[in-house]
């Protein structure tokens, strides 16, 4: 599990940002590699590293991609002291980082299978790393649909991909929207659950993959229940404060699952299980 | 009447003396006003009372595997550049003297947490490797004890090293379970005599509750009215996280100066609203009712569905302890008795 030549899975190995994009004004994704060059360790989309600031405090964070054998990719939204202190660091600057933790997106399980993601704000983030994956496997899915939302233009994270690379892709649909109206926007306006019903893509055959604010999961998810999809068809992501990363430290659980062991990926029946805390 | 080693309670503190040979020795003593398991090394006795035959001392030696705080690396950053160093604990043999079977079983809790299903925490192992464990059989429980309850046998006690069994106030009757056992007893073969004694009987509990079947029940209860009333009183002070032997929820903290410092492991307390409280304001549990269910049910059903047994040892602290008089043996009652 652990790769660093460290003893202790609690102690991280050095990583060097060779990049910083700016995604929005509160987003930024952070490109690191090992000082010598190479990743750290291998990542499954979905999975998810403890990066530390070292003088200030180390936060969970998914890796939204990792190119092999090159560098991992963390996009972070500045949110709290540690992202704040996180966004104003510079390319070069060394960081700590150890991992991989948590289960990963289903990626073997999902072969085969039309993909519908529906993700919100800094949530597509985590689903990034699923749809590049589908993107570099593209030949083991199906049709890929892409909803995505944010509160505005500006809060539009990885404008690039959405608007230029991604529709170019295979067998691909990519839509978007922002919550209210702009002057520079003539594209869809209105919440995604309402969105991806008036999209009402076919449950057949198809994984519906989710991630965002609670708020937006919560009605995603009833909203594909009125598409017809069943709850193993239904794939989300949970959020936790995190500390060990280990499931020992215990502040993750909700009931008797570690978020950051056996999560943070679920499909709906196995979170219909669970108590009502997330 | 059987034919048994024994160490008579005059010998005691010659036997003390010698087991220091093993490594560090931890006897139950009166500090100050907290009980707890002390060096020997620091008996003084001017100020210390040697307390043997006390069933639970205050503070539970769950510091022995899991320390307060542990230093896990120390970094330095220079410019851009960092240097992480892991920080070696120096881990030495130590002798559990006097150690009840509630505080035992709560050390065999903590191995499954530390020790299983996959993951070995190093500084962990090592501690345990290096404790040894000469247990007091409890033939009678005090007035908030409910280990029997909590499937705990206060008179054989399974990951003893050696068993203490007091036969009256002249001694012990010592018994050897494991080799670490048998390497702690040559220390102080020369001490031991052989004598007919009469062990005592077992008296029973006076606090008992009925456990079984209550992870099961406590599946359909998230929801229950029961936690709006059980934790009505609670303050979410913590003590009862900070002397529960089984607790072992931590904490990743930092200290630093400048541009260098270190990184800890501490106890950590789910009674906390930081404890779960994430970047951007958004808390799971941001009620104390929230926090104080989450704890009876770590406690006694989401432990349990993860690695078998409650996380309950009966030692009763936390029922001593409560400023609010919250008792776990209530609760576990009013669930049973639930609709």
């Amino acid at each position: 599990m652990h790769k660093c030549d460290c003893e202790s899975p609690l102690t991280p190995s050095v990583v060097e940002i060779m990049d910083i994009v700016e995604e929005t004004s509160d987003v930024k994704t952070f490109y690191v590699k090992k000082p010598e060059g190479g990743v750290p360790f291998d990542v499954m989309p979905g999975q998810l590293a403890m990066v530390s600031h070292v003088p200030v405090g180390e936060g969970m964070f998914s890796i939204s991609w990792q190119e092999e054998n090159e560098y991992l990719q963390v996009a972070i939204k500045r949110v709290g002291l540690m992202t704040d202190e996180l966004h104003r660091l510079e390319v070069g600057q060394q960081l700590g980082i150890r991992g991989p933790y948590g289960n990963g997106f289903p990626v073997e399980e999902c072969k085969g299978k039309d993909m519908l993601f529906i993700g919100g704000g800094i949530g597509l983030a985590p689903l990034r790393s699923f749809i590049k994956y589908c993107f570099k496997h593209r030949e083991d899915y199906g049709k890929i649909t892409i909803v995505y939302g944010s509160r505005s233009y500006d809060d539009l994270c990885f404008k690039d991909e959405l608007f230029e690379k991604w529709p170019k892709e295979k067998n691909t649909e990519v839509y978007v929207t922002i919550d209210n109206p702009e002057v520079c926007w003539d594209g869809h306006c209105g919440f995604v659950p309402a969105y991806v019903e008036e999209l009402n893509v076919s449950p057949e055959n198809t994984v519906a993959v989710t991630c965002g604010p609670p708020i937006m999961i919560k009605f995603v998810l009833e909203s594909l229940e009125k598409m017809g999809y069943t709850d193993e068809q239904v794939i989300t992501t949970l959020e936790m404060r995190m500390k060990c990363g280990v499931g020992k430290c215990g502040r993750c659980n909700i009931g008797s699952e570690y978020i950051c062991l056996d999560g943070p990926v679920f499909n709906l029946a196995q979170l219909r299980e669970l108590p009502p805390e997330w | 009447m059987v034919r048994m080693k024994v160490l008579k309670t005059s010998k005691l503190e010659a036997a003390f003396n010698k087991l220091v040979g093993f490594g560090d020795l931890y006897v139950p003593m009166l500090r100050g006003s907290q009980s707890g398991f002390y060096s020997w090394k620091t008996y003084n006795e001017d100020y210390d009372d040697l307390m043997l035959d006390i069933l639970n001392v205050y503070l539970p030696p769950k510091n022995f595997v899991l320390p307060q705080t542990e230093k896990l690396y120390s970094f330095k950053q220079e410019g851009v550049a960092i240097d992480i160093e892991e920080v070696k604990q120096k881990i030495e043999p130590k002798i559990l003297f006097g150690i009840r079977a509630c505080d035992v079983k709560g050390i065999d809790y903590l191995d499954e947490v530390f020790l299983t299903r996959g993951y070995d925490d190093i500084a962990y192992k090592e501690r345990r490797d290096s404790l040894a464990i000469i247990a007091s059989a409890c033939y009678n429980p005090g007035t908030n004890c409910f280990c029997e309850s909590m499937g705990v046998n206060p008179t054989e006690i399974e990951s003893a090293d050696v068993i203490l069994r007091e036969y009256g106030p002249e001694g012990y009757v010592w018994e050897v379970k494991t080799p670490k056992g048998e390497e702690v007893t040559k220390l102080i073969a020369d001490l031991l005599e052989d004598e007919e004694v009469k062990l005592p009987e077992l008296k029973s509990f006076l606090r008992q509750v009925e456990y079984e079947g209550v992870a099961e029940k406590l599946k359909d209860m998230f929801e229950h009215p029961i936690w709006d009333k059980a934790s009505e009183p609670c303050q979410n002070c913590g003590i009862c996280t900070y002397l529960c032997p089984t607790c072992y929820c931590f904490d990743i903290q930092v200290k630093s100066w400048g541009d260098e410092g270190y990184r800890f492991r501490c106890w950590d307390s789910c009674m906390y609203r930081e404890y779960t409280q994430m970047a951007g304001g958004h808390n799971p549990r941001e009620a104390s009712k929230e926090r104080f269910r989450n704890r009876f049910l770590h406690k006694l059903q989401f432990f349990p569905e993860r690695y078998g047994p409650s996380l309950c040892t009966g030692c009763g602290r936390c029922v001593v302890v409560c400023p609010v008089g919250i008792n776990i043996t209530t609760i576990i009652q009013d669930i049973k008795e639930a609709e």
